[in-house]
């Protein structure tokens, strides 16, 4: 048994991790023993210590599965089990994952690597995984009822194929898929070229996550499985800004970034201050022909993306979907919209509708002061994140590739806020300001209406002094 | 025979201050009446009933009407304000002492005849004297007084009775007029909100973030509170203007009544039952009544058995004869007694008609007695019912409705939930606080319905449930 003696040598790389107990010794003996993760932080790459080396992932908030060599073949042990996940800190999530976390861990092999996984059903019901974009034998494809019969609670179920052919790929399970995949079951499988590959680039980072939405009612911590389209929380490894790591890179590396897409709808990925090609897509990698400059890729659902670009412009870049609405996190749709109107103090007065008498120490005073604008318990701010200069007002798919100077190779560390060269941050100007000229003539309209308005309406529009409230 | 005269003399003498002394025993005074009917109310209005006579009483009462109208008057001051201050009550009262100095009058024998005659025939010149009373009232004497004494103590029952009616009056005006004013209060404050809420819209339509629909939809529950306010005004109004009229108030008094801004707290603990049903059992006053009564037919009828045949009068006479001629003058004395004889009238039809009062007095007290038990376990169900409802909104239902409101502002502040959810929750805040409101006032209703059932004068309130219909889930994503 080499499992023990495995999992010391690999806690030691894969931060948190620890094995799970579980499960009788005797039972697992012929099982690699199960590592399970406890931190939801982004764990430094898994460096291959057999089979054929390649330059590892890294998995943002995420960690890639050790595994064990036995005769020849990698064996890999998920545990499908529920977790709980800290989306953001201060707001947790009940979630389903594998091995502690959702999104599971990211599994790493080589192409022409046998590899078998045995996988555990610790969930109250039926499941099975299915290897996204795979070719292998069709029974192991994992659909439950077409391919094999569902992994039933307690089983544990073998897995054994080729990697056949190098690329990005993804697991999920395809036995009560609506339900167990709103509840976070899912993960990425990278599968390394074993030789130089003319359409794959060596890159010195390179980053994968999935794009994942819940819908968990504010204060509460359970997602509604049951919802299609209203999702309130559009995460990256079921994670929201300012929960997701910055993506850390040296000045002039070539970075990969692997993005999958196991939401209901497609996610427009946008990167500042660069311009990144496609490289791949959960097919491989695309023909040199295909590839132009872009500065965002839309990724369609069941898609995956592998971008590259050059890292040469140093800074704090911004990375986020650009569906603004994807980035804010739990918010209502039916807010009106009250900038321009003095609300203050509308709500407690309206809302003051029990007088202080009737009910005596249900809740403290404190929670209720004007300043503090508490919010449900276990719910992340709409928008947050205190940036340099004041907030970000973001949630959601947001976060920062943060290009370095000094940041050492194999350095995945935060190195903090970029320290912009002298004049070159944007500023208020304060010189004279003259009054733009106005035209009455601009705008009009081709052609007179039948009906003309009682009454014509001028739209104003105000900007807000002060909204940092909320 | 001066001698003689005078020993007869002395003898009516002696039999007239017996008499008297005898007739005596069966007087009420006013003091005993109102000692005995504060004995009978004392501990259920917890006060003293008296009936002002003089200006000084007069003044001493208007002085501490005066005292108790200086602070906010309780229901327990109300009572107290009622037994000094209500000209209704005093002439209950004063009606009451009327009544039983009727009933005392039974108990007295009619006064003796004296005639005296004189008569002349030719040279002589009669002087007769008698001196007649009615013999068979005396014999009876002592039943008939029996039988005031009933019809007095029926009269005090019947006045306490009375008072208790009255005071239980006093003390649900009292509870009406507290919870219509707390309600205007509330209506006010309610006002208030909507007017904030129907200025934002009005803010938000004025920059162009509403239209005139959403503003009008907002705008209506400004308008509803408007309406509500005003007929709680009107309620609050109409019922003080109850209590003032049961408290006898005048109008200077009227302007000083102040009422607490709520109803009490409720009590920590309802009434157990077996506490009431012992309460009950001792001396309640519809039973004792009914008893008072059977009693006063029952020896009436046995009085009755024996007037109803005869009437005997006894007459002493004495007749003195002057003959002028003679110069002589002869005196004669003698007794005289008139029976009545039975020979038309037997006197049946008297005695089936008190055989019949006596059949219905018993019948009554049956009555009484079954129905008492019945109305008391109704009473007391609709003040335990009342409690645990009035308890269910105050433990229960409001806290909840708290919550859930202070929650939403929870997710307004996350701009979860616009400020017109929270106006929609507000709307459901306004029927659970009403909802309260009406709860305590139903269960000090029972409460004070309870305790007039208990000393012995039946009160039923009729429990109206007034529960808030809360929309479920609706806003909140």
């Amino acid at each position: 048994m080499t499992s023990r003696r495995d999992f010391f040598r690999y806690a030691g790389v894969t931060g948190g991790a620890v094995a799970i107990s579980a499960v009788s010794r005797v039972a697992m003996a012929a099982l690699p023993e199960p590592v399970i993760q406890t931190r939801p932080d982004t764990m430094p790459p898994l460096v291959p210590d057999s089979g054929t080396p390649y330059n590892p992932v890294v998995t943002l908030n995420g960690w890639t599965l050790p595994w064990r060599m036995n005769q020849g073949v990698k064996e890999f042990h998920l545990v499908a089990e529920p977790v709980v996940r800290e989306m953001a800190p201060g707001f947790k999530a009940h979630l389903w994952g594998y091995n502690g976390q959702s999104p599971g861990p990211t599994i790493e092999v080589v192409e022409g690597d046998r590899v078998r996984v045995f996988v555990t059903n610790k969930l109250p019901e039926h499941t099975s995984i299915h290897w996204h974009g795979q070719r292998l034998p069709s029974g192991m494809d994992g659909v439950s009822g077409l391919t094999q019969p569902s992994i039933q609670p307690g089983k544990t179920f073998v897995y054994e194929f080729v990697a056949r052919r190098p690329g990005t790929f993804m697991y999920h399970p395809h036995a009560d898929e609506m339900t167990q995949m709103a509840m976070g079951m899912m993960g990425f499988w990278v599968t390394h070229p074993k030789a130089r590959h003319p359409l794959i680039d060596e890159v010195q980072r390179d980053f994968c996550f999935l794009l994942n939405a819940y819908d968990i009612d504010p204060g509460s911590y359970t997602p509604k499985t049951m919802t299609m389209t209203d999702f309130n929380l559009w995460s990256w490894n079921s994670r929201i800004f300012p929960g997701i790591d910055t993506l850390n890179v040296r000045l002039n590396d070539k970075v990969r970034i692997r993005i999958g897409n196991l939401t209901m709808t497609n996610h427009p990925i946008h990167v500042h201050g660069h311009e990144f090609t496609v490289t791949g897509t959960d097919g491989g990698p695309t023909p040199k022909a295909s590839r132009w400059p872009e500065v965002t890729a839309d990724i369609a659902v069941g898609q995956m993306r592998q971008i590259d670009f050059v890292a040469d412009e140093e800074g704090d870049w911004a990375f986020h979907c650009h569906k603004s609405h994807h980035t804010m996190n739990a918010m209502g749709h039916n807010v009106p919209m009250l900038i321009g109107v003095d609300h203050s103090g509308v709500a407690r007065k309206i809302n003051k509708l029990i007088p202080e008498y009737m009910v005596m120490g249900e809740r403290g005073m404190a929670d209720m002061t004007e300043m503090e604008m508490p919010i449900p318990d276990n719910t992340a701010p709409m928008m947050t994140g205190e940036g340099p200069f004041g907030s970000v007002e973001m949630g959601g798919m947001f976060s920062v590739l943060k290009v370095r100077r000094d940041q050492k190779p194999g350095d995945y560390k935060d190195p903090g806020w970029f320290k912009h060269p002298e004049g070159t941050v944007a500023h208020e100007y304060t010189g004279p300001l003259a009054e733009p000229a106005r035209f009455k003539a601009e705008g009009g309209q081709s052609m007179p209406r039948v009906q003309s308005p009682a009454k014509v309406t001028e739209v104003q529009v105000r900007k807000p002094a002060s909204h940092s409230g909320h | 025979m001066k001698r003689v005269l005078d020993v007869f003399r002395g003898r009516l003498m002696l039999s007239t201050i017996a008499l008297a002394a005898l007739s005596g025993c069966a007087s009420v005074s006013l003091e005993q009446q109102m000692a005995k009917v504060n004995d009978e109310t004392g501990p259920f209005t917890d006060g003293r009933l008296a009936l002002a006579r003089t200006d000084r009483e007069r003044t001493q009462r208007a002085q501490t009407a005066a005292d108790l109208l200086k602070a906010p008057v309780g229901q327990r001051e109300a009572v107290h304000l009622a037994l000094v201050n209500s000209p209704a009550l005093q002439a209950l009262l004063a009606r009451g002492w009327a009544e039983s100095a009727d009933a005392a009058q039974v108990g007295r024998i009619a006064n003796p005849v004296f005639s005296f005659e004189r008569m002349v025939a030719g040279s002589e010149l009669e002087l007769g004297r008698a001196l007649s009373f009615g013999l068979l009232d005396l014999l009876t004497l002592p039943s008939r007084q029996g039988i005031a004494r009933r019809q007095i103590d029926q009269s005090q029952l019947r006045l306490a009775s009375e008072v208790v009616d009255q005071i239980t009056q006093v003390r649900q005006a009292w509870v009406r007029a507290v919870t219509a004013q707390q309600t205007f209060a509330y209506a006010q404050q309610v006002l208030t909100s909507a007017e904030a809420s129907a200025d934002l819209a009005r803010r938000l339509q004025s920059v162009g973030t509403f239209n005139r629909l959403s503003r009008a939809r907002e705008q209506a529950f400004y308008a509803d509170a408007a309406t509500r306010l005003a007929t709680a005004g009107h309620q609050a109004t109409a019922s003080r203007e109850e209590l003032v009229r049961l408290l006898g108030l005048d109008e200077t008094q009227a302007q000083a009544l102040r009422l607490p801004e709520r109803l009490p707290d409720l009590p920590k603990q309802a009434l157990e039952p077996d506490a009431v049903g012992s309460l009950a059992t001792r001396g309640r006053l519809d039973i004792r009544l009914a008893q008072a009564e059977l009693q006063t037919s029952a020896q009436a009828q046995g009085l009755n058995t024996f007037t109803s045949f005869t009437d005997i009068e006894l007459t002493a006479r004495r007749n003195t004869r002057f003959d002028n001629e003679s110069g002589t003058k002869s005196t004669a004395r003698g007794f005289e007694i008139d029976v009545r004889l039975p020979v038309f009238d037997w006197g049946g039809l008297q005695r089936d008609a008190m055989n019949a009062r006596t059949l219905a007095a018993t019948n009554r007290l049956e009555a009484t007695l079954r129905v008492a038990g019945s109305s008391l376990r109704e009473s007391y169900s609709a003040y335990r019912t009342a409690y645990d409802i009035a308890r269910h909104h105050r433990d229960e239902v409001v806290p909840l409705r708290k919550v859930i409101s202070e929650e939403n502002l929870l997710r307004y502040n996350g701009m979860l939930i616009g400020v017109f959810e929270l106006l929609a929750d507000s709307r459901d805040q306004v029927s659970t606080v009403m909802a309260a409101i009406d709860a305590e006032q139903q269960f000090w209703l029972a409460d004070a319905a309870l305790q007039a059932s208990l000393i012995g004068r039946p009160t039923n309130t009729t429990l109206s449930v007034n529960a808030s219909a809360p929309s479920g889930g609706g806003a909140g994503h």
